[in-house]
């Protein structure tokens, strides 16, 4: 495949008006090769001297040459640009003296590319013109300019159809998708695959199955967090099975192909490279709350002990006296009974006792109590690497740390990873390579997440005037310190919440997760057109959690309060290897080249894992097994798979500008019946580049053009053990008894293999030369016999049966837009970046007569697949209402709950990032907003928040005082209607009249939760989700270290977040699990963070 | 290369053995399922959600303290998300184990007598709950493909294949010559009284159906009274769930309480307790912390505010029912290791007293007294009260002493109502057959005007079996709401059966 030498596109250059549009022959001969970092060939890429409008493209080997006019020859310094879509442009000066000139690039990978190598399937380096499927690839440079938790994050808002949401716990897992949710029940997320071995991305741990969600639990994080981003060379995503279907069964919700950094040949120097962060961190959004009443309930308030002893002290909500400094009458004169608009009778010869001082204090408002609570966190991080090679071998060692102390007061995160790889060229025929990575990562003190004990629970049911700095300075003192009971922690109430620094102090619990993923290749080519390669890589690691509950802990569970203290132990182990044989040819004719490639595999997973608790211990202090003073409770878990695999692909391209490839993939699954086990998928794909079969259309301001398409099949198997019903035992005996009850699931012993049957088409544009490049796919794709548990009626005994049914849909667009704005002489340049995803989803078809399958539960409002609506519904209760009208009903002045009915959606309409890049000189500032448009949210924060009267919106009603001016429902007050049934069930009210009766702000946000319909809004957000400032160093400091470049920038990310959803970080996500989605409670928001770093770069 | 082709190809025994669980067996012994089972339908129909934090609220043996929204139907709504519970777990937790059991024991009366009764006494609190409930199609759900959807069964005939399952099952233990042995938790396999349970539990089932068809009520009673090995003769034959108190296994109200004290005395339960000064007041309740020499109830159905003055001054559960240690005022509790009663010696007598003041299932008037006496006595008894004197002078007042007539037989059904106390389902239900006592009625705040009649259907239901769910409320002949009557709650006729305005506020 050639191309021809192009000189710089005039055409281009006078419609932008940059450049002078001269071009005359003669002169200095300027000429010279173009590599990527990784020393590949860099075909197209445009190197030239902007300032004389001369220039010229690389050919396939990456070469360049072309002449500057002898008459604008006069021995001045010119500078000359490499640059090309998809990689950072270089500079260099040179002298035009007449004499030839050879300068060579390097050029490291960017952000989008139209053409240029990327990685593909199978780890195989392609050229992306001739590519039939959509892949979209991202270089180191973009996942390590600012510090996020880990990979994933690092791509938030960059990869069209890609849609992310980040959890905001500290060391918590986010939820990705790539053209929307597949399976009903099953795993939605990507595949990974580092150095062409898939890794875990494991995130519900162990047999507990200790996932958050928003009823509770911890979130541990995603295992895929152990990768550290400084040692990526480049991370594409394949999206969706078309470009995918070799990977086979875990492939049809895309890959994520990561492929780690190398040693180089550097003619036996060493090069040093390094990346560090210091960033400051604090939530970036926290609740409004109201400062205007405290705790209580009708208005009165008096500690005596904190648990009811008191007047409403047991309550823990602030529907208390008015926060107005009063030092007395928190409490009424005793028998006076007062109603909406009666004066308050409070007892002013009564001091207001509160929980600090049991006699007095002025009831004051603290409006920073929560604010308070958090500290500022801090990141420290640093990953340095050494490298070095010649022509025969090479290496590449690197170290990193992440140090998090989190802006939550007893949060620590460690995370330490080193990485050794290296090449061999043993002899001219055989070749290996290798790579090791050990990470450990540690967690201390992680907070709980949702209902239950969570950090922000506490300050959804709280009192408003507590003084959050009483908490901190006692959080170890007795609780006899204010009448609490003996042996507890000191707090604001004894009865539901822990004392928030006791919660994240008092309880210890710390984790560990040691990880190694390694990978040896041989290579051996046969022939020059025809090579074999052997791969073995494995990725193994140990998971262990230590929980501890002490015996202060007041909210009973999981400590039982006759006893020391509680705890549970879990470890986990799991492993995946995969060994592989590949054999890969490659023959060009004048016009034709051919490929292809014949492999087989054999994939084993093993996950172990085990859990032992008890509710008591006898000693106090030692969490160890040998003190449980109560039976303990131990849950284990083993479960293994093999998949065996044969698969191929052929390719064929003419004359460099058609290209036709097909896949075929045969599967034998451990966990299918045997004689079905087997199955098999085959895909094909074509590309045609318009651009070099109609080289005529590049004479307008279009400069290249492809078109592609494929249709792919991709088949998945089940997992493990669902074949047969079993029956579950119980490790804790009844008086010695071994117990067992038959599970709740039946199993099919006729299980298929689940079918995604994906097509699409895509269109790549560029415009002139480079400033301008479109990157558009259409897709749709449906996955049948979806192997999932089908809810089925518990009076057949049984909760669900495993069944091979239903179809999800999935079709959407999506586009990234490149341009360059702004390209002066003088070096300032602008570049813009717009990637945008549409995906439309649809559960056509379910089980006959099943309309609906739940896939997560919160307070009432399912997250459910439901027939004819996209993924994701959010199924709840209504307000009843007037069908006639639209008004709600009112009862005795509060709403009334009506029947259950879809809410909303979590699936997003769109999501989309626009980042904006300006460089001038040395200096490059950058941002990205990250977009989120559509889908719909549960919010339990503002729900409760509005029960529990904290939140500002819980003022409504209670302007002047607590009962005053109350709230008039507007609606229809159902007692007026003829029937209250009918009005109830059907909406019909006839002559029904307005509510004229009042309540109390407490009375109607005290009755208004048992329906969830106001609780669940729109989704929508914009973050500004990273910010930069950089500096680069002059290049002589850089040479010093060994290196070729030093930055220095100041980092930003989550700094805004634009949004209608009130209180609450918009973003939510507790696990990668798609049952926890779209559902908030308590959910600790996403961490803003501001910080400099430094980079050197080999 | 070839090698790994070839491997990878073929070699399906490999393949299947990896898939062999090594979690969880395919088969176990009965013994096992049973003593899940039976432990599973302890803690649920006398124990914690459907008791406790239910039907002791409706009952008004119970009244909330805080957050009063049990108490106020709002949280028994099935869209509340508690009541589903009440019936899906039942089915596919304990059900489905004494089927299994019973398909594997066929041959073996001493392991499926066990089984069928504790599964019959399951279905009377199912239906008694819900009303029509799948019955005879239920627990079909193993025949793949078909089955999924179980038709909901009317009432009355559950009720009429209850009496022959626990005839049934009582004759077979005549021959059992295998028993459950020390697998059983509730009468340590003695094949005896299994078969007075199945008598016993046949009485109640029979007199729930006195209003509606008393001529089958009267044959039931007479046959139950008749069969092999009798009903409840003392308390040693009572059907009693023994919590090991081990700290795993507690019993669940000791659990409630060991973190929540949102729960008082009703003042319908207290009124009458201290209006006879009856002498088990001070185990069903403790003093007022106000006033340590006072036992006073709350009334139910308060809004948070106005139930929150009464958190001191009325009476909390008795100590036999709490924890050593808990979170709240109470120290001392011995209620980890308490039994939970299933099904009473004193309910059997009370039924005896009852059938016999109507005239019915062979007995006469004049036989009521003295089962009346035994009955409240065995309720002494049971509860730690055993000074004979104490006893005596309790039924020696005007107010307790056995009046004729339908005066005798309010007595007889109210008596019976104080000593179900831990039974709220079963007193519900008697009281929904008795309107005994009359005092009973919604409390201020509760969303509808009557006491509840019946649960709502589970919403699980709904969303995979509603058109048979559909297909039951027109069988039942009304809408899925608290106020739907059930087949037996139809007919009343004779006193103390209310007519009208009954639990009506």
């Amino acid at each position: 495949m050639t191309r021809h030498l192009h000189r710089i596109a005039a055409v281009a250059s006078v419609l932008l008006g940059l450049l002078p549009a001269t071009a005359r022959a003669q002169g200095t001969n300027i000429s010279g090769r173009v590599t990527s970092d990784a020393q590949v060939p860099l075909q197209g890429v445009s190197v030239s001297i902007p300032s004389l409008g001369v220039g010229a493209y690389t050919n396939a080997e990456g070469k360049y040459a072309f002449t500057v006019p002898g008459t604008r020859v006069a021995g001045q310094t010119a500078t000359l640009v490499a640059r090309r879509i998809g990689f950072t442009a270089k500079t260099v000066s040179v002298t035009l003296s007449g004499s030839a000139i050879t300068q060579d690039f390097a050029l490291a990978a960017a952000a989008t590319e139209l053409t240029g190598v990327v990685v593909t399937a199978l780890g195989i380096e392609k050229e992306k013109s001739q590519l039939g499927t959509a892949v979209q690839q991202i270089s180191n440079a973009d996942l390590t300019q600012t510090k996020a938790q880990g990979v994933v994050e690092q791509i938030e808002g960059k990869v069209s159809g890609v849609q992310i949401t980040g959890s905001g716990t500290p060391g918590g897992s986010s939820y990705i998708t790539i053209r929307g949710a597949n399976s009903i029940l099953g795993d939605n997320s990507p595949l990974y695959i580092v150095d062409g071995v898939p890794v875990s991305h494991r995130d519900n741990v162990g047999p507990t199955n200790r996932g958050a969600n928003a009823m509770g639990g911890f979130d541990f994080g995603s295992a895929i967090s152990d990768i550290n981003p400084d040692d990526i060379e480049t991370l594409t995503v394949l999206k969706g099975p078309n470009a995918a279907a070799l990977y086979g069964s875990r492939a049809a919700n895309g890959v994520i192909l990561i492929t780690t950094k190398n040693g180089k040949n550097t003619g036996g120097r060493m090069r040093v490279e390094g990346n560090s962060f210091y960033t400051f961190e604090n939530p970036s959004r926290l609740p409004d709350y109201q400062n205007q009443y405290g705790q209580g309930a009708g208005g009165a308030f008096e500690f005596i002990d904190g648990a009811g002893g008191g007047v409403n002290d047991g309550a823990d909500q602030s529907w208390g006296p008015k926060l107005d400094g009063r030092t007395s009458g928190c409490t009424f004169v005793s028998g006076f009974n007062g109603g909406i608009g009666i004066a308050n009778k409070y007892d002013t010869s009564a001091p207001c006792k509160q929980f600090t001082a049991v006699n007095g204090g002025p009831w004051i408002a603290h409006p920073n109590n929560v604010a308070d609570f958090f500290q500022t966190g801090h990141t420290a991080s640093a990953t340095i690497a050494a490298s070095g090679g010649t022509d025969r071998a090479n290496a590449r060692l690197s170290g990193g740390t992440d140090n998090v102390s989190s802006f939550i007061p007893g949060t620590y995160l460690q995370k330490t990873n080193g990485m050794l790889s290296g090449n061999l060229q043993i002899n001219d025929r055989l070749s290996a390579q290798s790579s090791v990575q050990y990470v450990r990562n540690g967690g201390r003190n992680r907070p709980g997440q949702g209902y239950g004990n969570s950090i922000l629970e506490g300050f959804v049911w709280f009192g408003r005037q507590v003084d959050v700095n009483a908490l901190k300075a006692n959080w170890q003192n007795s609780a006899t310190l204010n009448n609490g009971p003996d042996g507890r922690e000191f707090n604001w109430n004894y009865n539901y919440h822990n004392n928030p620094f006791f919660l994240m102090n008092g309880n210890p619990e710390t984790d560990s997760r040691d990880r190694l993923i390694g990978n040896l290749s041989a290579t051996y080519k046969i022939t020059d057109w025809l090579n074999l390669t052997g791969r073995t890589g494995s990725d193994w690691y140990r998971l262990n959690i230590n929980q501890d509950w002490s015996p202060a802990d007041i909210t009973g569970a999981p400590v039982n309060a006759a006893y020391n203290g509680a705890f549970q132990l879990t470890n986990e182990y799991n492993n995946e290897t995969n060994s592989e044989a590949l054999l890969q040819a490659n023959k060009s004719y004048s016009k034709v080249a051919l490929s292809g490639t014949f492999g087989g595999n054999i994939r084993k997973e093993v996950l172990n894992s085990a859990a032992v608790s008890t509710q008591g211990i006898a000693a106090p202090g030692i969490y160890n097994v040998s003190n449980a003073a109560i039976a303990l409770q131990n849950q284990q878990l083993e479960t293994r798979r093999q998949v065996n695999s044969v698969y191929g692909s052929a390719s064929f391209t003419y004359n460099g500008w058609w290209t036709v490839e097909g896949t075929a993939r045969n599967d034998w699954s451990s966990t299918l019946p045997q004689g079905g086990n087997s199955y098999f998928y085959p895909s094909v794909n074509t590309s045609i580049l318009l651009s070099d079969l109609f080289p005529g259309i590049k004479t307008g301001p279009l400069s290249y053009a492809k078109l592609r398409g494929s249709i792919a099949q991709v088949g998945n198997d089940a997992t493990p053990y669902q074949l047969r019903t079993v029956f579950n035992g119980f490790s804790a005996q009844f008086k010695g008894l071994p117990q067992f009850t038959l599970s709740n699931n039946i199993a099919d012993a006729t299980l298929k293999p689940e079918i995604t049957k994906s097509s699409e088409i895509g269109l790549e544009l560029g415009f002139f030369n480079g400033r301008m490049d479109i990157d558009a796919s259409y897709y749709n794709k449906a996955t049948r016999n979806q192997i999932f548990p089908l809810t089925i009626s518990p009076a057949t005994g049984f909760t669900q049966t495993t069944i091979n049914a239903g179809m999800i849909k999935n079709e959407g667009a999506e586009a990234l837009l490149s341009v360059i704005p702004l390209q002066l002489a003088n070096g300032f340049e602008w570049t813009s970046t717009f990637n945008w995803g549409k995906n439309s989803s649809r559960v056509v078809t379910l089980y006959p007569g099943v309309s609906t399958v739940p896939i997560g539960t919160a307070w009432g409002v399912n997250v459910e697949a439901r027939e004819g609506l996209p993924y994701g519904a959010l199924y709840g209760t209504g307000f009843a209402r007037d069908s006639a009208t639209g008004l709600i009903y009112t009862d005795g002045g509060v709403t009334v709950p009506g029947a259950k009915k879809v809410l909303g959606n979590i699936t997003p309409s769109w999501t989309g990032g626009w980042n904006n890049s300006f460089t001038y000189k040395h200096l490059t500032v950058s941002g990205l907003l990250d977009i989120h448009r559509g889908g719909s949210i549960w919010s339990i924060t503002n729900y409760w928040g509005d029960y529990a009267g904290v939140l500002k919106s819980s003022l409504k009603g209670r302007e002047v005082d607590w009962q005053n001016p109350g709230v008039v429902v507007h609606g229809i007050d159902v007692n007026t209607c003829p029937d209250y049934a009918a009005a109830v069930s059907k909406g019909q009210c006839p002559g029904g009249k307005m509510n004229t009766d009042t309540v109390t702000s407490e009375e109607y946000f005290q009755n208004i939760y048992p329906a969830q319909e106001g609780y669940v809004f729109n989704d929508s957000y914009m973050k500004l989700r990273e910010l930069r400032v950089s500096f680069e160093l002059p290049q002589r400091w850089a040479n010093r270290l060994r290196a070729s470049a030093m930055n220095f920038s100041l980092t930003g990310r989550n700094l805004y977040t634009w949004t209608n959803v009130p209180n609450i970080d918009p973003e939510v996500s507790y696990s990668n699990q798609a049952g926890t989605q779209g559902e908030e409670y308590a959910s600790i928001p996403n961490t803003r963070s501001v910080g400099f770093s430094v980079r050197i770069t080999p | 290369m070839i090698a790994l082709a070839g491997a990878a190809a073929c070699n399906n025994d490999t393949l299947t053995n990896i898939n062999k669980n090594p979690n969880s067996p395919e088969d176990v012994p009965t013994t096992a399922l049973f003593t899940t089972a039976a432990r599973s339908s302890a803690g649920s129909w006398v124990g914690n959600g459907y008791d406790l934090r239910g039907l002791e609220w409706v009952a008004q043996h119970l009244a909330e303290v805080q957050y009063p929204d049990e108490d106020d139907y709002k949280r028994l709504l099935a869209s509340a998300g508690t009541t589903p519970g009440w019936f899906d777990n039942p089915y596919t937790a304990q059900l489905e184990d004494y089927r299994q059991i019973i398909k594997r024991a066929s041959n073996d009366p001493g392991t499926s007598g066990p089984a069928l009764i504790m599964r019959t006494w399951d279905f009377s609190y199912l239906t008694n709950t819900f009303g029509d409930i799948p019955y005879f199609g239920a627990l079909s759900g193993d025949s793949i493909g078909s089955g999924y959807t179980p038709k909901y069964d009317a009432q009355k005939d559950i009720y009429a294949d209850f009496f022959k399952v626990l005839d049934a099952a009582s004759k077979s233990l005549s021959s059992a010559s295998n028993s459950l042995g020390k697998a059983d938790p509730v009468y340590g396999g003695a094949p005896a009284k299994w078969q007075k349970f199945a008598n016993s539990l046949r009485l109640r089932l029979a007199m729930q159906l006195v209003n509606v068809d008393p001529a089958t009520a009267s044959a039931q009673v007479q046959a139950a009274l008749a069969a092999p090995g009798g009903v409840f003769a003392s308390n040693n034959d009572m059907a009693v769930f023994a919590w090991p108190g081990d700290g795993t296994y507690d019993n669940p109200w000791s659990v409630n309480f060991s973190s929540r004290d949102d729960h008082r005395m009703s003042q319908t339960l207290m009124n009458i307790l201290n209006a006879t000064n009856d002498p088990r007041i001070g185990i069903y309740a403790q003093p007022t912390l106000s006033d340590p020499t006072k036992y006073a109830g709350m009334p139910n159905g308060l809004t948070q505010a106005t139930a929150q003055p009464y958190f001191n001054t009325t009476s909390r559960p008795g100590k036999i029912f709490w924890p050593a240690a808990n979170q709240s005022a109470v120290a001392g509790g011995t209620g980890a290791g308490q039994p939970a009663f299933m099904m009473t010696y004193a309910e059997v007598a009370f039924l005896e007293a009852e059938a016999a003041a109507r005239g019915i299932g062979g007995l006469s008037a004049g036989q009521a007294q003295g089962f009346y006496n035994a009955a409240i006595t065995a309720s002494m008894n049971q509860w730690g009260v055993t000074d004979a004197t104490k006893i005596s002078t309790f039924l020696a007042q005007p107010a307790v002493a056995l009046q004729s007539g339908t005066a005798g037989q309010t007595q007889i059904v109210t008596q019976e109502w104080i000593a179900l106390y831990t039974d709220g389902g079963q007193a519900w239900t008697l009281w929904r057959r008795t309107c005994q006592p009359n005092t009973l009625k919604p409390g201020p705040y509760a969303i509808i005007n009557t006491v509840p009649r019946r649960m709502q259907y589970s919403t699980t239901e709904y969303s995979t079996n509603a058109s048979q769910v559909s297909a039951a409320l027109t069988q039942m002949g009304g809408t899925d709401d608290f106020t739907t009557r059930m087949y037996w709650d139809k007919s009343p006729s004779a006193a103390p059966t209310f007519t009208t305005g009954c639990g009506t506020r």
